[in-house]
């Protein structure tokens, strides 16, 4: 199996085993990868179609009952009415273990390094369709945006940004479904990063190990303007 | 056992069922039609159907994917007894905006609404393979399909959702 056959497969079927994709996996990085962003947003497709069901069922449940009950023989009647009784309010949610935090951001920077090489500043229209619906805006001083992309990160689309600051570039998640109660300090595979409690979650900051991210992490969380 | 307790117990189990599997069955009608009115009318008269025809589930591991066809064929009369008139999706999106509402979580909103916003004919296999956890021979029974149409209709499915919410899963590397 070669990588587009790999890629249309897991395309149709992200969930798809086997041995031809274990072995296509095992030898392409870049297409296990791929494999595991759609399962992550199949897990998101099926958190959207888990609506509550409770918010369907909105008729009045002894009116239905009557009207099918003047229209149909007594034994359907008998029917609905165990229908009718029937109470509905399941909200599902998915929960499945989770890999920590740190190794979620690190896995998704290393997962586009070619983000982080950009020197092109992303047009104003192209960064506000990434963060307007997010609900965000950056102010002044944020700093050039050469990277500005919707990604899954643990099963919710987020912003994902990299701007250049005078060290560096640094990648920006925004993570407004995670919060964390400190700032969580990273340091892996040559970056290092901190997760810091936001307004709305939290923000997760990345550079390359030998900048220092403090003061860097300060300027970039204050020109964050999360709508609030 | 006797005639009525007989049927007590039938009635029984098959309320057992229907308790288990409805608010999937909503889901499925829901996503079917964009209408709450129309899922809601559907399953009704879906599970009206099914009670008559109870005794020929012979197994009720298989409850679910027969109840579903049931749906589905359902779907389909209400159509031929009814002409529905086209909305315009935004139209659409409004009328139901509560039910695809999803609180602080504006990723998952979006993804409703482009799900919601997906034609029918890609729309229908995704949620029977992601909600419903069919394999894709199952969608392609269901949906008198092809397999290879199906993984088509998966594909393109995916491609559009990634599309509207402009996600980026393709790794640059």
């Amino acid at each position: 199996m070669n990588c587009l056959e790999f890629r249309r497969h897991v395309s149709a079927e992200p969930s798809a085993s086997g041995a031809g994709i274990e072995a296509h996996r095992a030898e392409c990085p870049a297409c296990a990868r791929f494999q595991d962003e759609l399962r992550a947003m199949d897990a998101l497709i099926g958190r959207a179609l888990a609506v509550d069901a409770a918010r369907i069922h909105k008729l009045d449940a002894a009116i239905a009952a009557t009207e099918i009950a003047a229209r149909r023989p007594r034994w359907l009647a008998l029917a609905a009415s165990i229908v009718i009784g029937i109470s509905v309010g399941l909200a599902l949610w998915i929960s499945l273990p989770r890999p920590s935090l740190a190794r979620e951001v690190f896995d998704h920077v290393a997962h586009e390094p070619d983000a982080m090489s950009g020197t092109a500043v992303v047009a104003q229209a192209s960064l506000a369709g990434v963060l307007d619906p997010y609900g965000t805006r950056l102010r002044p001083g944020f700093g050039d945006v050469t990277y500005a992309k919707r990604c899954i990160f643990e099963w919710r689309v987020v912003p994902h940004l990299v701007v250049q600051t005078p060290q560096g570039p640094v990648t920006v998640l925004l993570l407004r479904h995670r919060k964390v109660s400190e700032p969580v300090r990273l340091a892996e595979q040559g970056y290092v990063g901190v997760v810091l409690p936001a307004p709305r979650g939290s923000i997760a900051i990345v550079g390359r190990d030998q900048m220092d991210l403090d003061g860097i992490a300060r300027q970039i969380f204050e020109a964050v303007d999360w709508g609030d | 056992m006797n005639g009525d307790e007989r049927g007590t117990d039938v009635r029984q189990r098959f309320a057992t069922l229907c308790e288990a599997l409805r608010p999937d069955l909503l889901r499925f009608a829901f996503w079917l039609g964009r209408d709450r009115q129309l899922a809601e009318d559907v399953v009704q008269e879906a599970l009206l159907r099914a009670w008559k025809s109870f005794d020929a589930l012979a197994e009720e591991g298989k409850a679910k994917s027969w109840l579903l066809t049931i749906v589905r064929r359902e779907f389909a009369r209400s159509f031929e007894r009814k002409r529905h008139e086209v909305a315009d999706l935004d139209a659409l999106v409004a009328a139901e905006a509560d039910v695809l509402a999803a609180e602080d979580d504006a990723g998952l909103a979006e993804m409703r609404e482009a799900l919601f916003r997906l034609d029918d004919e890609y729309r229908e296999p995704l949620v029977l393979q992601v909600m419903m956890g069919y394999s894709t021979q199952e969608i392609a029974d269901q949906m008198g399909l092809q397999r290879g149409a199906v993984l088509t209709r998966l594909f393109r499915a995916r491609a559009r959702l990634r599309q509207e919410l402009g996600i980026s899963v393709e790794p640059s590397s």
